[in-house]
């Protein structure tokens, strides 16, 4: 019943009632103000549980699920929101509850989510000062190459290939293929 | 300069009478959880060295080295990870990853040296550590696999239907299907050693991923001139060794191989490769035109020799045609492989016999050199009383008879014993079913060691061959009926001798049956007939049970004289005679092109 009266006044859509005391559903991004305050405000929700973002590059959005908690009906509510990939902003919810400057200072660190006039947000909670890659969390963020790329291998590491090792160890006479031309040099390694 | 700058050296030095706050070896630490990521463990028996953990490490933390103690074997590359800890992460995605599930992470996360040149990359399993035998840690999680074990099934002709006609029974894979069964390759290329041919079967798998059906067929052309042969009948040794096989269905590489040169016309060939071929002036000669021929004319050709090949029959092929029915093998597919050689430049001589329309002298005489690559085509006798009784059938003939005149019965009645346990034998089965015949096979010892492929024992009984083994033939009996013939046969016990080895077949005598068939089909193995060879070569070409014996390039014990195919491998499969065709091509080059080479007679 609560969710029908919400739904008078904000545009709720995916609602799922994941089980007896969780359910999710998503608001839009300019109304999750609103939903928070009225949900902490006027229907007991007042602990915030986390914030979550998470990386969904095939639709282009962040998915940021705010998790809110009644204590008096043990009852939490999930409520995701969409954010544009490209243009990755969210309003700053720090003066709503006072933890949520830190989820969002680790939004942006490791999803790179701006949060305007949030406190701190700046600072890394775990990545190494000097960190100058893009933010790690991001699924596009490529470790190999931002590893190799950063630090350096140490000398006397020599790596086999277990296809070019097999070759000289069990029929090196073998005409040689011609498949490493046809792949101009590439093939694995 | 303030005060506190002159003393606050002074004040370092107060502190050198108190005791150290580092703390030296042993530790006081708690145990890691039970699901702690700490340093590796390797079960070196069970790793094969594919390399996925290296592959996937994204930090280029792991090296896949060779160890002592580990040999390089066809399923084995005989290396192991070793570890640079000074780059792992712990995130574990070598274990998640690990085609053998030999890799795994103890809860042992401390490490003391007071060796500071110590390099702190370890090989696990070979570099003793306390932690080896360490239980907990983590492990893959059950059912969080990042490996496809299953098989994408292919699509075939229900056996109720199959039996009915000479149709394709296997339909070959969608491109959906396809490319997920592309997408379970790991990319270990532990199968290329494997492969007789040596095929670099990663890239083409990879070509399938990419959607790049030309480069795919140039990688395939690359190592073999036969893939849409080999996409269907290879007897797929490199599934054998396929590091996903270790612990599900390994990746499909033979119908993988189909659906690349599936996509590819027929009269396009010539396009999607692309190639041009030069001409030295050497001219080889080639007897036989199966696979073993047609391989080494193309590879031949790809160094500028022109060549020749004389075939008997009126169509290439060779075994492949004459040998596999229509239903395994459509004939258009080895039309197609064949037009395409023609096209190479390779000139055919059909119905020219070697021995009969043109002498191996002349051949000799001819040419700057002759390969020759003509089978096992005289079968075996069952070497029991009765057997010259006319309807005792050569199976061979029966397929031959199923290519020449499919819409003939070859002979063969309602009722047939086949007698045999290898391909051939399944294949007599599966035609004779298609003629619409009561079919029972016989084998002297288990299903388990028939040297048939496992698939072609499988589709034989969903065919409802009636199979009968540890039975022995006893002897062959005249029956009432002239057009009929009896079988007496003998149950066997398997009996381990007693040095070991293999058990035998011993039949009991007191269990024998005797049963009236239409005709008994004899499918035990053939052999080489070298009747062709006269005079001076028949002297000095060297035998060796019934096969050739040739150098690692093929080359006999006449220098100008290469061979391959079945009479040259103890494999006897069309794969193998590719492969051979591919080392006479180099072996022939380095005899007439390369005078300072010392591996050949010249």
């Amino acid at each position: 019943m609560m969710l029908e009266k919400l739904k008078q006044t904000f545009t709720v859509t995916e609602v799922k009632e994941q089980k007896k005391n969780l359910t999710f559903f998503t608001v839009p991004k300019e109304q999750m103000e609103m939903m928070l305050i009225t949900l902490r405000d006027h229907h007991d929700y007042k602990h915030l549980s986390f914030i979550v973002g998470i990386d969904m590059i095939e639709d282009g959005v962040f998915k940021l699920t705010y998790m809110l908690y009644n204590y008096e009906t043990n009852h939490s509510f999930g409520i995701h929101c969409n954010i544009d990939r490209e243009k990755a902003e969210m309003d700053s919810f720090h003066h709503l509850w006072e933890q949520v400057g830190t989820y969002q200072r680790e939004l942006r660190e490791m999803l790179g989510i701006n949060f305007e006039g949030s406190p701190r947000l700046e600072e890394n909670l775990s990545l190494d000062e000097g960190w100058d890659g893009p933010p790690p969390m991001r699924r596009d963020f490529d470790t190999k190459e931002y590893s190799n790329n950063t630090y350096f291998q140490r000398e006397g590491r020599v790596n086999y290939d277990p296809r070019e090792y097999m070759r000289e160890q069990l029929y090196p006479t073998f005409p040689k293929t011609e498949s490493d031309k046809l792949l101009n040099g590439g093939g694995k390694k | 300069m303030k005060l506190k700058d002159v003393i606050s050296p002074f004040y370092v030095w107060k502190r050198a009478f108190e005791k150290p706050y580092t703390n030296t070896n042993p530790l006081e630490t708690r145990d890691g959880s039970a699901n702690y990521r700490g340093f590796h463990a390797n079960d070196i028996e069970m790793c094969i060295g594919c390399g996925t953990c290296e592959a996937v490490c994204q930090n280029a933390a792991i090296d896949m080295v060779p160890v002592e103690g580990v040999d390089t074997t066809m399923s084995d590359s005989g290396l192991r990870p070793k570890i640079d800890y000074g780059r792992c992460c712990w995130c574990a995605l070598c274990v998640d990853v690990c085609t053998t599930a030999s890799l795994r992470l103890t809860n042992e996360y401390t490490w003391f040296s007071s060796d500071k040149d110590e390099d702190f990359r370890f090989i696990p399993g070979i570099d003793k550590k306390s932690w080896d035998d360490n239980e907990l840690g983590y492990r893959r999680h059950e059912g969080l696999e990042l490996l496809d074990y299953k098989r994408q099934a292919m699509d075939h002709i229900p056996f109720e239907d199959s039996t009915k006609s000479f149709i394709e029974m296997f339909h070959g894979y969608s491109a959906k299907q396809a490319k997920l069964e592309a997408e379970r390759c790991v990319d270990c290329g532990l199968c290329i050693a494997k492969c007789p041919a040596h095929m670099d079967i990663p890239e083409y798998i990879k070509a399938i991923r990419d959607g790049d059906f030309e480069l795919g067929a140039k990688i395939l052309y690359a190592t073999n001139p036969m893939p849409a042969t080999c996409g269907r009948i290879c007897t797929h040794l490199c599934e054998t060794v396929c590091s996903i096989g270790v612990q599900g269905d390994p990746v499909a590489i033979r119908w993988l191989k189909r659906y690349i040169i599936d996509q590819i016309e027929p009269g396009d060939l010539k396009d999607a490769l692309g190639e041009i071929f030069p001409d030295n002036g050497k001219k080889v000669a080639i007897i036989g035109a199966g696979p073993g021929g047609l391989s080494a004319a193309y590879y031949l050709r790809q160094l500028g020799y022109s060549t020749t090949i004389y075939e008997g029959r009126e169509a290439a092929g060779g075994m492949i045609r004459y040998g596999v029915p229509e239903y395994r093998m459509p004939y258009d597919q080895i039309d197609k492989e064949t037009n395409y050689l023609k096209e190479c430049g390779v000139e055919f001589k059909f119905n020219t016999y070697v021995g009969r329309d043109i002498q191996l002298e002349n051949l000799m005489d001819d040419y700057d050199a002759v390969y020759f690559s003509v089978g096992l085509t005289i079968p075996y006798g069952l070497g029991i009383e009765g057997e010259e009784h006319p309807r005792v059938l050569s199976g061979l003939q029966v397929l031959d008879d199923a290519t020449e005149r499919v819409e003939e019965n070859p002979n063969i009645g309602k009722s047939v014993a086949v007698i045999g346990g290898g391909n051939v034998a399944m294949d007599c089965c599966r035609v004779s079913k298609r003629y619409d015949a009561d079919v029972h096979l016989y084998y002297r010892r288990r299903i388990s060691e028939m040297p048939a492929d496992s698939d072609e024992i499988h589709e034989s009984q969903g065919e409802g061959v009636v199979f009968h083994t540890q039975a022995i033939p006893v002897r062959v009996e005249p029956a009432d009926n002239p057009n009929q013939v009896k079988l007496v046969w003998g149950e066997a016990e398997m009996v381990t001798p007693k040095d070991g080895g293999r058990p035998r077949p011993v039949l009991q005598e007191d269990k024998i049956h005797t049963d009236t068939f239409d005709c008994i089909i004899k499918a035990i193995g053939q052999e080489g007939n070298y009747e062709f060879f006269t005079g001076e070569y028949k002297e000095k070409l060297e035998t060796k049970w019934g096969k050739i014996i040739h150098n690692e390039y093929m080359q006999t014990s006449i220098p100008k004289l290469f061979v391959g195919g079945d009479i040259a491998n103890p494999q006897a499969d069309a794969i193998s005679a590719i492969a051979d065709g591919h080392l006479a091509a180099k072996g022939i080059d380095l005899f007439l092109l390369h005078p300072d080479d010392k591996q050949m007679k010249k």
